[in-house]
């Protein structure tokens, strides 16, 4: 067969890039078509009729001030995970670059948390939280003392705390990468051309690191709006709705309240909130990168 | 400028290995200073030491008379061009050549003005804005040699700056340092493997194997007298030919046996010879190719060897004849004109004033001392 010709290429096309692409239709676009279909629907989630109401649920969807308040929440949990888990595992991978002993042992380590699925994750420190610190906390003050995850502004710190705990050593493996490709050369261009470490670090490393500082913020990013499994199991959206993030809402209105089409109107809102900062944060940070 | 003084210097790494032994050198002020020698000799690991990059395990390293072991690399006023020229690479050219003075918070016009006067020099003023990657080869070597040179260090150390360009360049640029060094005075330390680079650059070479200083002296020096088998063969291109030869002392005349060719010495090294006892024993005889004779009516002569040419390269101005003489490859570097072919048999005439001699046992020089 010639192998210049359009049937040939499109064939060879189809033959590697087929199968991945018939199953990201199924699983991602369809999926995402008919949710938008949906949300020109009153779909209640389970009769079989879908009747059309136009762009009724858009407007119920701005109306719904539970939903904006979620956004926010979602906003500022996902400010401080975002800012926490990439420098906690900025720190950890120059740790485990640094030439310490065993440091293949603490990326292990470190990256384990990642392996957990949300939801044992959100158990797991549920039970840390709600009996290990009260217990301790009670040892030391005598009294009787609150489990953090009933407080308002407590479950939220404890949700920013577990997904930092769980993130954070993902992320480490693409700034540990990210360190590996800063040559040595360079490092030592920069000690001998008098930088201390610290300057070495800012004026050179972290500059060359910028590829691994664009990809950790977009994973983060788009990893924290739409935390649901942590935020089910560790704090349920309790006390009183304060942690409910927008994921749990947009759950909860689809599944729970059955108003699927204002649910799916919602979540395509979350979608295009997220994708508006993933992409302007991806864009801003493309510009200052250098191939070395 | 400066002296450097390496005394005793060792270097052991942490697994054992034995990289350095017993490292002892003056380097007197504007000296430019070759250390040359195969791959894994250790001279990257001294130049290393000596830019504060790797310890030293023992031993005392002076710059100018004070101890430099335990000062940090920013301290010890050195610039140093790295083989991959370790630009940095999200910096422009300008940003790159100044950025130590920066560090050291010079004033940003007097940054400029440095930076443009040695910009002119390396002709590099046009590229002062781009960054590295939009550079050639040859031009991200000059800003890395500019980089050095706007600090005005005390020492400039160059780590095999010339092996990422192609052959060209590589002869360029060889004399673009090489007129540097004449214009700034600098004492520079230079590490290589091309000992090309090493003859036509270095006022003095140090010769390194195995972590080993070999020998130290001026190019003329090691590639007439040097000290041992590996210096003569490292020294030279093509390399010096080797041929076992047996010693024969008769009276005070000595003669060499190759094969059926014989070798009369002449009276001074018929002496060491005779006084060193060599008489019936195997030595190494060497001759650089260029030493041998046209291998053109010769036959019958005094001191010449017979070699079959199975090779014969024209490189224009000269010619190489790749030829086996008593079993063992030999090299003779010949005049264009000379018309034996591949198949022929030639007669060499060999210069004896210019024949090494080395014991096969120890390979060390029998006629020089290091």
């Amino acid at each position: 067969m010639e192998r210049n010709t359009m049937a040939y290429k499109s064939k060879q096309f189809l033959m590697f890039a087929g199968p991945a692409l018939i199953l990201f239709c199924m699983v991602i676009i369809i999926p995402f078509i008919y949710g938008l279909f949906l949300t020109f629907t009153s779909w209640d989630g389970v009769s079989a009729e879908k009747p059309f109401v136009g762009f009724a649920n858009y407007v119920s969807a701005f109306k719904d001030a539970y939903f904006w308040s979620a956004i926010g929440r979602t906003i500022i949990y996902s400010a401080f995970a975002v800012v926490f888990v990439n420098v906690v595992a900025f720190l950890l991978a120059y740790m485990v670059t640094s030439g310490v002993k065993g440091q293949n042992f603490f990326r292990a380590g470190f990256f384990i948390p990642n392996l957990i699925g949300g939801i044992v994750l959100g158990y797991v420190w549920k039970f840390v939280f709600n009996r290990a610190f009260v217990a301790i906390g009670e040892a030391i003050s005598g009294g009787t003392v609150p489990s953090l995850l009933s407080t308002t502004g407590g479950a939220m710190f404890c949700l920013i705390l577990v997904s930092v705990w769980q993130y954070a050593g993902y992320m480490m493996l693409i700034y540990v990468a990210g360190f590996m490709s800063v040559s040595d050369s360079l490092k030592e261009a920069a000690m001998i051309d008098g930088c201390t470490p610290s300057q070495a670090m800012r004026n050179v490393t972290i500059p060359l690191m910028r590829t691994s500082f664009t990809t950790c913020i977009f994973l983060s990013i788009t990893r924290c709006f739409v935390v649901y499994d942590v935020n089910l199991s560790l704090t349920k959206g309790e006390p009183f709705f304060s942690s409910v993030m927008a994921a749990m809402h947009v759950y909860n209105k689809a599944f729970t309240y059955k108003d699927y089409g204002t649910g799916q109107a919602e979540a395509l809102i979350l979608f295009i909130v997220c994708a508006i900062i993933g992409i302007t944060q991806v864009y801003v940070s493309k510009k200052g990168e250098v191939e070395a | 400028m400066a002296s450097l003084s390496l005394k005793h210097i060792e270097k052991i790494y942490e697994n054992g290995y034995h990289a350095v032994h017993d490292f002892n050198l003056e380097v007197e002020d504007k000296e430019f200073i070759i250390f040359v020698g195969p791959s894994g000799c250790g001279k990257s690991t001294t130049l290393r030491m000596i830019a504060g990059l790797e310890d030293i395990s023992e031993g005392e390293f002076l710059i100018d008379g004070v101890k430099m072991n335990d000062v940090e690399p920013k301290d010890r006023d050195i610039a140093m061009v790295f083989q991959s020229y370790a630009l940095y690479p999200h910096m422009t050219v300008r940003d790159n050549m100044g950025f130590a003075l920066k560090l050291r918070n010079v004033p940003k016009e007097e940054i400029d003005k440095k930076v443009d006067e040695v910009a002119k020099i390396l002709d590099l003023e046009k590229l002062l804005d781009r960054k590295p990657k939009a550079l050639s080869g040859g031009q991200r070597q000059r800003v890395a040699m500019g980089r050095a040179i706007v600090r005005n260090p005390k020492v400039f150390l160059m780590d095999e700056p010339l092996s990422n360009l192609d052959a060209k360049l590589r002869v360029q640029m060889r004399t673009e340092i090489a007129k540097l060094h004449e214009r700034l005075g600098t004492t520079i330390i230079y590490v290589t493997h091309d000992q090309t680079e090493a003859m036509t650059l270095g006022t003095r070479i140090v010769v390194m194997k195995d972590g080993i200083v070999q020998q130290i002296n001026t190019p003329e020096h090691l590639y007439n007298k040097p000290c041992n088998l590996f210096v003569a063969g490292f020294i030279g291109s093509p390399q010096m030919n080797f041929l076992d030869a047996v010693v024969e002392v008769k009276g005070n005349d000595a003669f060499l046996h190759i094969g059926d060719d014989v070798l009369k010495m002449p009276a001074d090294k018929a002496k060491i010879l005779k006084d060193g006892g060599y008489d019936g024993k195997t030595v190494v005889f060497g001759i650089r190719p260029e030493h041998f004779g046209d291998g053109r009516g010769q036959e019958g002569k005094q001191n010449t060897l017979k070699c079959k040419v199975e090779v014969r390269e024209l490189l224009g101005a000269e010619v190489f004849l790749y030829g086996d003489i008593n079993g063992k490859q030999c090299t003779a570097r010949v005049d264009p004109e000379v018309d034996l072919v591949n198949g022929m048999e030639a007669t060499y005439s060999v210069d004896m004033r210019k024949i090494q001699l080395f014991d096969k046992e120890t390979e060390k020089s029998l006629l020089w001392a290091v």
